[in-house]
Parts: C-alpha cells; structure tokens; sequence
C-alpha cells in the first residue's frame, strides 16, 4: 500500500512537470496532496513527497472494491435478467411489457454500480472528476470510441424506443424476435434459432422494420398464387375462412382481417392480412392458413399457376421468409 | 334447476314483442355464459308467446333450415344459435343461410347464444349488426345468489356452520418448494407462499360478517355470478341441515396450445359431439378423442358417451386461462 501510494503520486507527479498546470491549480494541488499522503502514510515513510498533481486515491483495496462492486453488479445483472425472463414467460398475457423492463434494469445496475465506485470508492472529488474524464476521454478517442458509441446506442434505444425486447424486427437483412438488448449490444433470435448480435450503434444507424412495436399481436400477411382462370371469389372467401378459423388468429375491431386480390399477367395473387395474437405464431400462423386454404382450393378446383410462371421477385414477403 | 329472478331480461323481452305486435320488428339475440340460466329463460319467454310461435333448438338446423322455413307462428325462439356455424373451412354455411333468411323474413326471431360464439362471430361476420335488440345475462351478486338459493327454504331451517381454519391454516406465509435436477441431483428450492384462504378468514373476521354472508360472498366470487356453477357448488356444500363452508378455489390451469383452442371450441358451444369435434380438429392434426380424455383428465370437461361438455364447476378457471391465453377475446 505505502509503496504503491509512493509509485503512484510519483507517476502523477511526472506527468504533471511535463504538463503546463497553472501556478493557481498547483499550489491547491500540493496541499491537498501532502496533507492525504501524511495522513494515509506510516510514520517511517517520509511525509513530504514532492508532488503537485492530485491523489486519486487509488490503491489495490480500492480496485479490489471497484472490481468486487462490479462483479456484483454483473451477477446483480444475470439475475434480474433471468427472473423478469422467467416472469415474463409465467405472466404471458405481460410478456412483452415486462420484457421491455429488462434492459432499463441493466442499466440502472450498471449505472449505480459506476456512480458508487466513482462516488464511494475512490471518492472523487469534482477536479479529480475533471482529470479522469479528460483521462478517459482520451483513451475513448484513441481507443474505445466504438465501445462507447455502442454504450451510448444502447441508452438511445431505451429512451427512445425504435423497439423493445421481444418485438420483432428486420434489421439490415436479420429478421427475428429481440431477444436483448444489453450495454453494447442487441440480440436477435431468427426464425430457424440462430442468434444474432448487432452492435446498438450500427443498430440505430441501420435501416429497422419492427413488425408489431411493442404490441404482442402482430400483423402476418399470407400470400396465395393461383391460375388466372381459377375462381377468384371462391379463392378469397376460402383463403377469409381458412384465415379466421386458424387457433392463432386474433381479430377485433382494431385487428381485422382483410383479403386482397391482384391480377398479374399470367397468374393472381390472394392476399391474407391478419393478426396472431402471439407474435410467436408468425410462422406456424402463415403454414396452418396456407395449408388448409390449399386443400379447399384442390377441393372448389382452385389451382396454382403454371409452373415457371411466377417470379416473385426480391423483397416480396412469400420470397423473403 | 333453481330459477334466477331474470325480472330485467323479461320485462324487455315484453317489450320487443309488444313492440312487434305494434308493427315494429327488431330481432333479439339473448347472450349469455354456459350455465347461466338462459334455457329457463326460454322457458319464460315460450309460456309469454304461447301458440303465436314455435321453439327451435339450432342443433336440429346445423344440416337444414326447413324445420325453421316450416315452423309455425309469428314469433321463433331458436335456442343455441351458435350452433350454426363450425370453425372449420365451409363451417360457415348454415349460419350465413340463417342470416339471410332473417334479413328476408317478416317473423320476429328470438335467439339465444354462447358468450364466446358470439363474441367471435361478432368479429369475424358483424353478427351484432342483424340484432337490434341484444340481451346479455349479466352475472348474480352474492345476494341475488343467496336469494336464489334460499327461496326453497324455509327461514332458519338452514344453519350456515363456521370452518375452523387450523394453526398451519392460519398462517398467512407457508413454506412452499419445487423440485430442481442440476447435473443428475434433485433438490428443493423453498420459497414462501401466501395463503389466501388464511388472508381471506382474518378479512372476514374483522369485518365481522355472518358464517352466512361468508358462505354467500364465497360462492358468488367462486362461481363468478353463474347460477348454474353456484347451484352445484351449493349441493356440494350443502349437508342437510347444515351447510358447511368447504368451497374451493376452482384450479388453475396450465395446458398446450392445441388444448386450449380445443377447450376453446367446446366452451363456445357449451357442449359438442365427439363428430363435431372431430370435424374441427382433425385438419389441424389434432386427435379429438385424445385431447377430450385428456382434457376430462384434468377436470375441465365431462363426457357424457358422445357428447363433450364443459365441467361447471371449472368454468371460472376455464374462462381465466382462455382469455388470458388470447383464446376468448
């Protein structure tokens, strides 16, 4: 401890001959100094370092502490995460709402645990405050510039929402359910499991579709093709049945349901607009309605077009998912 | 079954028939819960009308209309009018023919539907728009239930018995655990869980109120208002001459996706056929006769040979897990 307090008022101390310090902020500096070294230093060790730059009072019990607070608040962090998890999916009919919880939660842990070691640990006053901020403003523009626009992504997303935990999103070409969104961070889970991460910087900065914003129910759009010479009105009224009659459909008044029907050259287009009342259901929605729609299109003598007739072309929703 | 008062429903049922004899039609739709109490309300409304108009269950019209083309008189009651329609592809058939016929007709029609049925056929085809007149049977306080149930006997021929809760039962905290394996070894986890039943009793107590009015209060909140559910949980109760206060909290409930949407199909009709049934979850890949056993497993439907119907006693917890899985909307 004596000879780390040695060592570190006297790197500071080199630091701050090379630098030009006004004469005004040294004089403050060296008292506050001397009278901090002579109280924390035992008596053999000699009480009148030179030295005119400020004592963080940094020593390894304050790191000690500083990494043990933050530990804590990693394992603080886990923990809300896994219990507002599993409470989310107990209290289904809130998922989404205490889900969108969650990354506030980290942030407030993370948050009060940097002001208690800033604050209680190392006890920083306002001009050491100063100092460390210009410290790690420097090492932010040099180095961590993209850890911290990825931090700073992170607090924008929660304020202002372009989504929320457990909507879901295209973002670039990823398309799942946001899983998370942590400090540096979001995490998507894809339709076919996988995870992906995009940093809340480049996040913000992408084009994003969020498919039901906060909502729980969200609108699937089913696409049917058929042969130009089939019965079009039939096909509609079968597709509105096979729609409405789905385990996963959610309609009122607000939710409705809506059938669609274009006409291309060589074939047309029956369009399904609906809800599920479980943005979970997208998937499983859209093969229950085009799986029963298709077996009472063969019955009524519905067919498809031609094979090699349609393009579907980029973008289109049945292309795409 | 014991008959709730229904003095607001019939006076405004008089009142559409006397508006009908004045020239004025307005077709009524009467909705209600299972159990509720509608069929005697029918039976009201059949002694009102007398020979002026014929009574017609939906279920003999699923297939054909005639019998409702042939029937005589000015005024139709069609009873179980969710009865109409399947939720299938093609199992809307028989209730769009139905509308039509009302739209075309001169007769005044009567009609009385499942809450659920009609809720979701009010979305999915504007059912509310071809009644004008609509009656839906609200839920019975404690004390209207109470009224019900004792106008069979005679003053203090009854004595309502107090329940005694145990030191262990008293307790507003118990000592609750749940199983856990990590890498192959079972353990406990405890955790503390809240008795409402002790919360309740000292509520009860302070309020001071009568082993009766508990016994009442209870049996309304436990069969959500329903005559039909607080009539059996009544006879459960009920140990003549004493009527001890042993109801339960209906059960929770915790099924599948595919089990809840069959539970669903069978609530909104009240009861179905095994056919019926079958004809709706087979192409969805789902075994009718599995998810009824299943289902009947776990206390929430009855069969009766063919014929699946919900469990009275489970409608509460029933309509709880539907609504809160977004099933009933």
């Amino acid at each position: 401890m004596v000879s780390m307090a040695e060592n570190t008022t006297g790197t500071f101390s080199n630091l701050s001959g090379s630098s030009n310090v006004p004469s005004n902020v040294s004089s403050n500096v060296s008292s506050n100094v001397s009278s901090n070294v002579s109280s924390n230093v035992p008596s053999n060790v000699p009480s009148n370092v030179p030295s005119n730059i400020p004592d963080l009072g940094i020593d390894s019990y304050a790191i000690i502490n500083a990494l043990l607070i933050l530990a804590l608040a990693y394992v603080a962090a886990r923990i809300t995460v896994f219990l507002l998890t599993a409470l989310s999916e107990r209290v289904y009919e809130h998922r989404i709402t205490i889900k969108m919880t969650i990354p506030i939660a980290k942030f407030v842990i993370y948050g009060f645990a940097l002001y208690h070691i800033a604050g209680s640990v190392f006890q920083l006053s306002a001009v050491q405050l100063v100092a460390f901020w210009g410290i790690a403003g420097a090492a932010i523009g040099f180095g961590l510039k993209d850890r911290v626009a990825e931090v700073v992504g992170g607090i924008v997303i929660i304020l202002d929402k372009p989504y929320q935990v457990g909507d879901m999103v295209e973002i670039e070409d990823y398309y799942g359910e946001v899983r998370d969104i942590g400090i540096r961070a979001t995490r998507l889970v894809t339709p076919d499991d996988s995870l992906v991460t995009v940093s809340n910087q480049k996040a913000l900065i992408s084009i994003l579709a969020d498919a039901n914003a906060g909502s729980r129910e969200m609108m699937v759009v089913v696409d049917l093709f058929i042969d130009s010479a089939s019965d079009a009105s039939r096909a509609m009224a079968i597709l509105r049945e096979a729609t409405v009659t789905s385990r996963y459909v959610y309609i009122s008044e607000k939710r409705p349901v809506t059938i669609l029907l274009k006409d291309y050259p060589f074939y047309r287009r029956v369009r399904s607009k609906a809800y599920v009342y479980d943005l979970r259901d997208e998937f499983p929605f859209e093969t229950d309605v085009t799986r029963r729609a298709w077996e009472a299109f063969e019955a009524a003598g519905i067919r498809p077009p031609e094979a090699g007739i349609i393009d579907i072309g980029p973008g289109s929703v049945a292309a795409g998912r | 079954m014991m008959k709730p008062g229904f003095e607001e429903e019939i006076g405004l049922i008089k009142k559409v028939i006397v508006d009908f004899w004045d020239g004025h039609r307005s077709n009524l739709a009467v909705v209600s819960d299972p159990f509720r109490g509608e069929t005697e309300l029918m039976d009201e409304v059949e002694g009102m009308i007398g020979e002026e108009g014929a009574r017609i269950n939906a279920r003999s019209l699923f297939r054909d209309l005639k019998a409702l083309n042939e029937a005589p008189g000015r005024i139709v009651v069609v009873e179980e009018a969710h009865r109409l329609y399947q939720r299938k592809v093609g199992g809307f058939e028989a209730i769009d023919r139905f509308l039509n016929m009302l739209l075309a007709s001169d007769r005044l029609f009567i009609t009385t539907w499942n809450s659920v049925s009609w809720k979701y056929l009010d979305e999915v085809i504007g059912l509310s728009r071809h009644f004008p007149q609509k009656i839906r049977i609200s839920r019975m306080s404690a004390g209207e239930i109470r009224k019900m149930i004792l106008s069979g006997y005679e003053e203090k021929e009854l004595t309502f018995l107090e329940v005694e809760l145990d030191e262990e039962e008293l307790k507003i905290f118990n000592r609750a655990s749940r199983q856990k394996t990590l890498a192959g070894h079972s353990f406990e986890i405890p955790y503390p869980a809240i008795s409402s039943r002790s919360i309740r009793s000292r509520m009860d107590r302070t309020e001071k109120k009568s082993a009766e009015e508990i016994f009442f209060d209870r049996l309304a909140s436990i069969s959500d208002g329903n005559p039909g559910v607080a009539e059996l949980l009544w006879k459960e109760a009920l140990d003549y001459p004493e009527v001890r206060n042993v109801l339960k909290d209906p059960p929770s409930i915790d099924l599948h996706r595919d089990e809840s949407f069959a539970l669903c199909i069978v609530l909104s009709m009240g009861s179905v056929e095994m056919e019926y049934l079958s004809e709706v979850l087979e192409p969805l890949g789902i075994s009718a006769l599995n998810i009824s056993n299943l289902l009947e497993e776990m206390g929430l439907v009855t069969i009766d040979g063919e014929v699946i119907s919900v469990r009275a006693l489970a409608l509460k917890s029933i309509f709880e897990h539907l609504r809160r899985a977004r099933l009933v909307w």
